[in-house]
């Protein structure tokens, strides 16, 4: 009996592992299949803000065969450390990117073309159309970059200021200079303009001489930055600071910060920058002594201001570009694109849909900076782009700043510099 | 056996520092496509003959002296002064000791992003301090004048560095024999006569040493630079390091880019070597 019972324990054992051998090994069910990973680098001008993750969340929520990863890298590091990946095979399928660098990447075969995508893509009609040109080399050719954010170029003033010493806000370049001029008191540590020559000051210096009649290309493609029309524009960009005086002493090396903290803390009357510091400015200053003017101009005739676009990518090397572009492309439709341009990141929705509803068309920042975006330049798709905006712009500048060189020679090695 | 004993150390040798080195030596005779190595190509001297009607690597050598000169001798002062104070008996000398560390313990992010607004040409501490002391009239933009940039940034160096002379030169002061102060001072030897006769020259192998290292350091160091002027305004605080850096990274020109990095080895191989052989004779005149 009580060996009957031992064989039924260990019968009644053995069946139980057998059942749970076979239920292990039955196939899995199709819903817990792995989504497909898609791996997103970008970075973010406020990386502390929770917007991007939450869409992350969102997507994947939305999106269940896909499930996208991302990091965040700050700018300033951004193309280095894209380039180092892509080369040793371990970059991301999708990215954030700038305009700066599209002719440098396609050069490199670096970047997918997306043609196809775009075409299939239903959001496409809702993009301001101009914008399409951003994302591409030649403007019969493929889109590299899908349009995302981007920004034109203003000028921040100090109302209070103006209004005390009786000043117009500026719509030419003659009223500017002679504005800055009276807003300059180096006794006070006072300027009339926070002229930037430091790291990034390549697009403040770009808007103003397009403002002033120059051109980077003619409409064949072919570098004139160092015409006769253009050193004039940048003679005058330089007397600013050299023959006038009115920006500060540190402007040859002022960046964003340095910029940005002497508009804010009463150093400077004039900031040229963009909707993305629209909030910091205000909070500090009072919404009621700052004003917000487009790019003064020396014809005003001819307004021009520089747009940069912050686009995004699918990377040649993704083994994954389909759900790449499902991702980037549902980034740009219109409720994640009003979520992140209402976000302290702050840039203009490329939507023609987000750009009409009330929060951007009501805001003098964001209607200033879209206004702009008709009569806006970028810089053009050409290699050496990159190069110019990361280290040879800043050098040059900061020579001519200093009376080292010449507006010439700075143009000409801006011009060796982009026909690399 | 020895051999197998010793492979580990070779194995990191090789991986760590000699593949790399014959790397970018390969690199230096080949025009590298980034992302499409397969079109990378044997160039020759091409980038050795660049070198030389390159105005920009003067520069950055010009530079690179200044820079390395100027930061280890004053980092070498500043800490044998620390050394010495450190060496005697004050109340509270373990806190100070450990308090001294700070400067070299801080990451040179945060002592570059520091000292730019100590600098700051606007509403900078040391600017700030200077007019109210009389000294300046006016607020001086250090980082962005041609003159004072470097300077500035040496200033922010010998400031994070003389640590390290400090704790290298108190532990070698520490090993010197009391008995040999006191027999001094018996013989009648004023203070200074002490240090030149009996500390100086007993602190010379550390002192030679120490130097050598920070020299090595201080050319390959470029973190300060980047952040605080980015090698300007212009060129003038540009050396030999952050020149390759943007070669490299900045034009992807990385077969140019090993160029000068290679330029940077060879003279500091040459420095060295000179510098190990008056090592050897100081040693033998000490004994």
């Amino acid at each position: 009996m009580l060996r009957l019972c031992r064989i039924g324990r260990l019968g009644a054992c053995l069946g139980v592992l057998a059942v749970l051998l076979i239920a292990g090994s039955a196939p899995e069910p199709l819903h817990a299949q792995a989504p497909t990973l898609v791996r997103y680098w970008l970075w973010l001008d406020d990386p502390t803000e929770p917007m991007f993750d939450q869409l992350v969340k969102e997507f994947n929520a939305t999106h269940p065969t896909i499930k996208v990863e991302y990091q965040l890298v700050p700018l300033s590091e951004y193309h280095d450390k894209l380039v180092t990946a892509l080369a040793g095979g371990a970059g991301p399928d999708a990215g954030r990117f700038k305009d700066w660098w599209l002719g440098e990447f396609v050069k490199l075969n670096g970047l997918e073309p997306m043609a196809n995508s775009v075409a299939k893509w239903p959001g496409r009609g809702d993009v301001i159309e101009n914008l399409w040109n951003t994302g591409k080399i030649t403007e019969a050719g493929p889109v590299y970059m899908l349009p995302h954010q981007f920004i034109t170029f203003y000028l921040y003033y100090r109302r209070d200021w103006f209004a005390q010493a009786g000043l117009k806000p500026p719509a030419t370049f003659e009223d500017f200079l002679a504005a800055a001029r009276k807003l300059t008191d180096p006794a006070k540590n006072q300027y009339g303009f926070g002229l930037r020559g430091g790291a990034g000051g390549q697009d403040q210096w770009l808007a103003f001489m397009v403002a002033g009649g120059a051109r980077m290309v003619d409409a064949q493609g072919k570098v004139i930055i160092n015409s006769p029309e253009a050193v004039k524009v940048n003679q005058w960009y330089i007397e600013l600071f050299r023959a006038h005086k009115v920006a500060p002493p540190s402007a040859p090396t002022d960046a964003y910060a340095q910029v940005l903290g002497a508009f804010q803390s009463g150093n400077t009357a004039m900031m040229a920058h963009h909707v993305g510091s629209s909030v910091l400015v205000t909070q500090k200053l009072g919404a009621a002594n700052v004003g917000v003017l487009p790019i003064p101009a020396a014809d005003p005739a001819k307004p021009a201001t520089m747009a940069t676009m912050s686009g995004n990518v699918v990377f040649a090397a993704s083994k994954q570009k389909e759900a790449a572009f499902t991702f980037i492309s549902w980034l740009s439709e219109n409720a994640p694109m009003d979520k992140w341009s209402g976000s302290r990141q702050g840039q203009l929705p490329v939507l023609k849909s987000v750009a009409r509803l009330p929060r951007y068309s009501e805001n003098v920042f964001f209607k200033v900076s879209l206004d702009g975006a008709n009569y806006a330049i970028a810089w053009p798709p050409l290699p050496g782009v990159g190069y110019v905006s990361a280290q040879a712009w800043q050098a040059n500048m900061q020579r001519a700043l200093l009376g080292q060189i010449s507006s010439k020679d700075m143009l000409d090695e801006i011009a060796k510099a982009l026909q690399r | 056996m020895p051999l197998f004993l010793l492979s580990p150390a070779l194995v990191l040798l090789v991986g760590i520092v000699a593949y790399p080195i014959g790397r970018a030596v390969w690199l230096s005779f080949h025009r590298l496509e980034i992302l499409q190595p397969d079109l990378t190509r044997f160039v020759g001297l091409e980038h050795y003959r660049a070198l030389l009607q390159d105005p920009v690597l003067r520069i950055a050598l010009q530079n690179s002296i200044v820079w390395v000169v100027g930061v280890v001798v004053f980092q070498f002062l500043g800490g044998l002064v620390g050394a010495i104070i450190l060496n005697r008996r004050f109340p509270g000398r373990a806190v100070v000791r450990g308090l001294a560390l700070i400067p070299w313990a801080t990451p040179s992010v945060l002592v570059a992003l520091m000292w730019t607004w100590m600098l700051d040409g606007n509403y900078g501490l040391l600017n700030d301090l200077l007019v109210k002391a009389g000294i300046l009239s006016r607020f001086q933009p250090w980082l962005a004048q041609p003159w004072s940039a470097l300077p500035a940034v040496i200033l922010a160096d010998v400031w994070q560095g003389i640590p390290f002379f400090a704790v290298m030169l108190l532990a070698a002061l520490q090993a010197i024999p009391e008995d040999l102060f006191e027999a001094a001072k018996i013989d009648g030897a004023s203070a200074w006569r002490v240090f030149c006769h009996v500390t100086l020259p007993l602190l010379l192998p550390t002192i030679l040493i120490t130097t050598m290292l920070r020299m090595i350091w201080t050319a390959n160091y470029m973190d300060l630079i980047m952040i605080m002027t980015g090698g300007g305004p212009g060129y003038s605080s540009l050396t030999i390091p952050l020149h390759a850096y943007y070669t490299a990274y900045k034009r992807l020109d990385f077969g140019y880019g090993a160029t000068i990095a290679i330029v940077q080895v060879v003279i500091l191989a040459a420095a060295i070597v000179l510098y190990l052989r008056q090592l050897r004779a100081n040693e033998g005149m000490v004994q």
